[in-house]
C-alpha cells in the first residue's frame, strides 16, 4: 500500500491541526521505533566499547578459532584471523557514526544558510549562490571523494567533510523552495507589517517555526547516505583501514571466502549495513509523515 | 514647512502618489495608483472604496512601504505627522530609479534595488508597526500557524514598547485580548491560530496591530473572508475601539455597507484614480443629487432588503474595470457610465475631467458636476 501525499496550498492544513502524538498511526510508529532501535544500537556500541562489555576484543587475533561457524560461543562466528564477528560489527558501527555526524552538521548548517539567504533575498544573491551550488552538484560525489583521497590521503573525518560539502546543494535547494513558498504567505507579510526585523523573520518565523521538520528529516536521511558512502569506500580500501573494523572492510575481507561456503564473514556485516540504512531511512520517512504539512489519503 | 500650511490635525497626507509597475511583457507601465491625493485627520476614518483592481490595496501597501521588488516607480509624497514631526516616507526614493526614454517609449528602467530597499527600510524603520500598523484580509492565514496567539502578540508588544520581560508582555497581551472582546483571554493566549475561528483570528490581528498604540491603523479589507454575522461584529468592534482609543483608520474595502457604518470621509477609487472624495454625509446624503456616476453605480449594486424579498436580480455595473496599462484620453469610466448625456459626451471622450470642488471638501472628477 502506497501513501499519497498532497501538498496543500495557501490554507493551513487540517492535518497540522492535530497534535503530533495523535497524528501518528501504527505504521509511523513502527518506522520510527525501528529507526530509533538502530540509533540506540549505535549509541550503545560506544558505551559497550568504553565499559568493555563486548563479548570479545574486536582486534584480538585468535588463530586457534579461525573461520568458526556461528555457535553458542561466537554468535556470528569468527573471521580468518579468529576475530569475533559480532564484536567487530558492534564496533564497526562507530566507523561511520561520528564522521557521519560531522558531515551532516556541515551539510545542514551551510545548506540551511545558503537556502535561507538565496530563497529570501532572491535576485542576484540567489543567482550567485545557486551557481556555486550547481557547480558542486554537477560533479559526481564519488569522483570528488576519490580525487580528494588521491591528493591528500586523508583520514575518514576529512573524507566525511567532503561528503558534507557535496551534500550542501541538496539541503540548500530543499530549504530554498520552502522559503520561497513561505515568503509569499500572508503571515510573513503581516510580520513585516508589524515591523519585525528581517533577521527575526528569517530565523524565527521561517526557519525555527516552519523549517525545523525538514532539517531533522534531512539529518536522518543524510545519515543513511553517509553509511553507504563510508561502507563503499571501506570496501574499496579507501576508508577505514584494517585492523580497525568497519562494515565495508569486513565485507571486503570476507569476500574471498564467500564461495567456499563461509558466507557469514561477508553476509553478517552486509546485513548490518542493510538494517542500519533501512533504519535511518524509515526513521526519516516516519518523521516526515509526522512533522511535515502533508495530508495523506 | 513655512510655505505649506500643515493642518495640525492631519496624521497622513498623501499627495500625488503614483505607484507604477513596469511590465516587460507589454513594455509599458501598469499605473496601479495614478496621482492619488488624500489626507486623514486625527480620529477620523477614511474609507477607500472601489472594485477589485482599482489600486486600493496598492495605495495601502505604498504607505506601509511593503512594495519592495520589481521594477517600477513610486513617486509623490506621503507625509506622516507624528508627535509634531512630519516625515516624508518617499523622500529620496526616486533617486534610485532611472528611466531611459526614447521618444516617449520607455527603453529601460533601472532600479538600484539594494539601495532603494535600504533607503526604504531606513525611512520606514520605527514607523512600520509602531506608528502605522496594518490588519489584513483573511486573518487565518495572516497569523503564523506554529506560534501561539499569546506569543505572537507578546512579540509585537516587546518590539514596540518598553516592556522587555516576556511575562509582562504576555500579561499585556491578555489585556489586549480582553479589549478586543475575546472570551477568557488568559486561556486563549496558549491557543494556536488554527484553534480559533476566523473572527477570533481577526480580533487577535487587531489586538496585535493596536498593541503598539499606532497613530494610524490601516485596515485592508478587514472583513473579507469572514461570515456576514462576524463581519458585523468586527465592524462593531472597530467602531467601539475607535471611540475608546480615538483611532485614526484608513479603511480599504469594496463593501459599501462597511464604509457606511465606519467611515467619516470617503474616497472612491476607479482605475487607479480617486474619482470622488468627500465627507460621508455629503456623499451618502440622499438629498445631494450631485454624485459621481461610479459612486451611484456602486451604491445601486447594493441590494435593499425589499429587493431581496422580491427576488430581483442584482444590479451589477456592466463591463469590466479598465486595464491600467493603456493611457486613456478621456474619462476612464466613460464606457460603463450610465449617466453620460449629449451635453458632456464629447468632453468625456476627449479629456479626462479634473478634480473639481462641488461642495465644502467634496471633490469630484466628472463633467456632469460642472454647471
Amino acid at each position: 500500500m502506497r501513501t499519497r501525499y498532497v501538498q496543500r496550498g495557501a490554507e493551513v492544513s487540517e492535518f497540522s491541526q492535530i497534535p503530533i502524538w495523535r497524528r501518528a498511526n501504527k505504521k509511523d510508529l513502527i518506522q520510527i521505533g525501528f529507526g530509533l532501535i538502530v540509533v540506540l544500537f549505535v549509541l550503545s556500541s560506544y558505551i559497550a566499547a568504553v565499559l568493555h562489555l563486548l563479548p570479545y576484543d574486536p582486534l584480538g587475533i585468535n588463530l586457534k578459532e579461525m573461520m568458526q561457524s556461528p555457535d553458542y560461543k561466537h554468535i556470528l562466528g569468527t573471521d580468518f584471523m579468529g576475530r569475533d564477528i559480532l564484536s567487530r560489527i558492534i564496533v564497526g558501527s562507530q566507523a561511520y557514526f561520528m564522521p557521519g555526524l560531522l558531515s551532516i552538521i556541515i551539510a545542514l548548517f551551510f545548506g540551511t544558510m545558503a537556502g535561507l539567504v538565496s530563497g529570501y533575498n532572491g535576485g542576484r544573491t540567489d543567482s550567485i549562490i545557486s551557481y556555486i551550488l550547481d557547480l558542486i552538484d554537477s560533479i559526481p560525489k564519488m569522483v570528488i571523494i576519490l580525487l580528494a583521497i588521491a591528493f591528500f590521503r586523508p583520514g575518514i573525518y576529512f573524507i566525511m567533510l567532503i561528503v558534507g560539502i557535496t551534500n550542501i546543494p541538496t539541503v540548500a535547494s530543499l530549504i530554498k523552495s520552502k522559503v520561497i513558498f513561505l515568503k509569499k504567505r500572508n503571515f510573513i507579510e503581516a510580520a513585516k507589517a508589524l515591523g519585525l526585523k528581517t533577521r527575526d523573520i528569517i530565523f524565527k518565523h521561517i526557519l525555527w517555526y516552519n523549517c525545523k521538520a525538514i532539517v531533522i528529516i534531512q539529518a536522518t536521511l543524510g545519515m543513511a547516505e553517509v553509511i553507504l558512502i563510508e561502507t563503499s569506500l571501506s570496501y574499496l580500501g579507501f576508508g577505514v583501514q584494517e585492523p580497525e573494523p568497519s562494515w565495508g572492510n569486513m565485507v571486503a575481507a570476507g569476500k574471498d571466502y564467500f564461495f567456499r561456503g563461509d558466507f557469514f564473514l561477508s553476509t553478517a556485516p552486509a546485513v548490518a549495513i542493510l538494517i542500519s540504512i533501512l533504519g535511518f531511512y524509515l526513521l526519516g520517512d516516519g518523521l516526515n509523515n509526522l512533522l511535515e504539512w502533508r495530508r495523506r489519503r | 514647512m513655512e510655505k505649506e500650511k500643515v493642518v495640525i490635525n492631519e496624521v497622513l497626507k498623501v499627495e500625488d502618489l503614483r505607484t507604477y509597475f513596469y511590465s516587460y511583457a507589454k513594455e509599458a507601465f501598469i499605473r496601479s495608483v495614478d496621482s492619488v491625493s488624500f489626507s486623514i485627520r486625527k480620529g477620523e476614518v477614511l474609507g477607500i472604496v472601489g472594485e477589485s483592481g482599482c489600486g486600493k490595496s496598492i495605495t495601502a501597501q505604498s504607505v506601509m512601504g511593503l512594495i519592495t521588488d520589481g521594477p517600477g516607480i513610486i513617486s509623490g509624497s506621503i507625509l506622516l505627522t507624528h508627535n509634531g514631526k512630519a516625515i516624508n516616507l518617499l523622500e529620496g526614493l526616486s533617486d534610485y530609479v532611472s528611466v531611459k526614454t526614447k521618444r516617449k517609449a520607455i527603453l529601460e528602467i533601472t532600479k538600484d534595488v539594494a539601495g532603494w530597499l535600504k533607503r526604504s527600510e531606513i525611512l520606514i524603520k520605527g514607523i512600520r508597526g509602531k506608528v502605522i500598523s496594518m490588519i489584513f484580509q483573511n486573518p487565518k492565514s495572516a497569523l503564523n500557524p506554529f506560534i501561539t496567539v499569546g506569543d505572537q502578540i507578546a512579540e509585537s508588544i516587546m518590539l514596540h514598547s518598553s516592556i522587555s520581560a516576556k511575562k509582562e508582555a504576555i500579561d499585556a497581551a491578555a489585556k489586549w485580548l480582553e479589549r478586543v472582546q475575546i472570551d477568557s483571554p488568559s486561556m486563549r493566549l496558549y491557543d494556536y491560530p488554527f484553534g480559533l475561528s476566523g473572527g477570533m483570528c481577526q480580533r487577535v490581528m487587531i489586538a496585535m496591530a493596536l498593541s503598539s498604540e499606532p497613530a494610524l491603523l490601516i485596515a485592508d479589507e478587514p472583513t473579507t473572508g469572514l461570515d456576514v454575522t462576524i463581519q458585523t461584529k468586527i465592524i462593531e468592534l472597530l467602531k467601539q475601539l475607535k471611540e475608546e482609543l480615538n483611532l485614526t483608520i484608513l479603511l480599504i474595502t469594496h463593501d459599501m455597507s462597511v464604509i457606511m457604518q465606519l467611515a467619516d470621509r470617503i474616497a472612491v477609487m476607479y482605475g487607479g484614480r480617486i474619482v470622488e472624495y468627500g465627507l460621508k454625509r455629503e456623499i451618502m446624503d440622499s438629498n445631494s443629487f450631485i454624485r459621481h456616476p461610479y459612486t451611484i453605480a456602486l451604491l445601486n449594486s447594493q441590494p435593499t432588503v425589499e429587493e431581496i424579498k422580491m427576488k430581483e436580480r442584482l444590479r451589477a455595473i456592466k463591463g469590466d474595470v479598465p486595464d491600467t496599462i493603456t493611457l486613456y484620453r478621456g474619462c476612464r469610466f466613460y464606457e460603463r457610465c450610465d449617466l453620460k448625456n449629449d451635453r458632456v459626451k464629447k468632453k468625456c471622450k476627449e479629456a479626462e475631467p479634473e478634480m473639481i470642488e462641488i461642495g465644502t471638501g467634496h471633490y469630484m472628477r466628472c463633467y456632469l458636476a460642472e454647471g
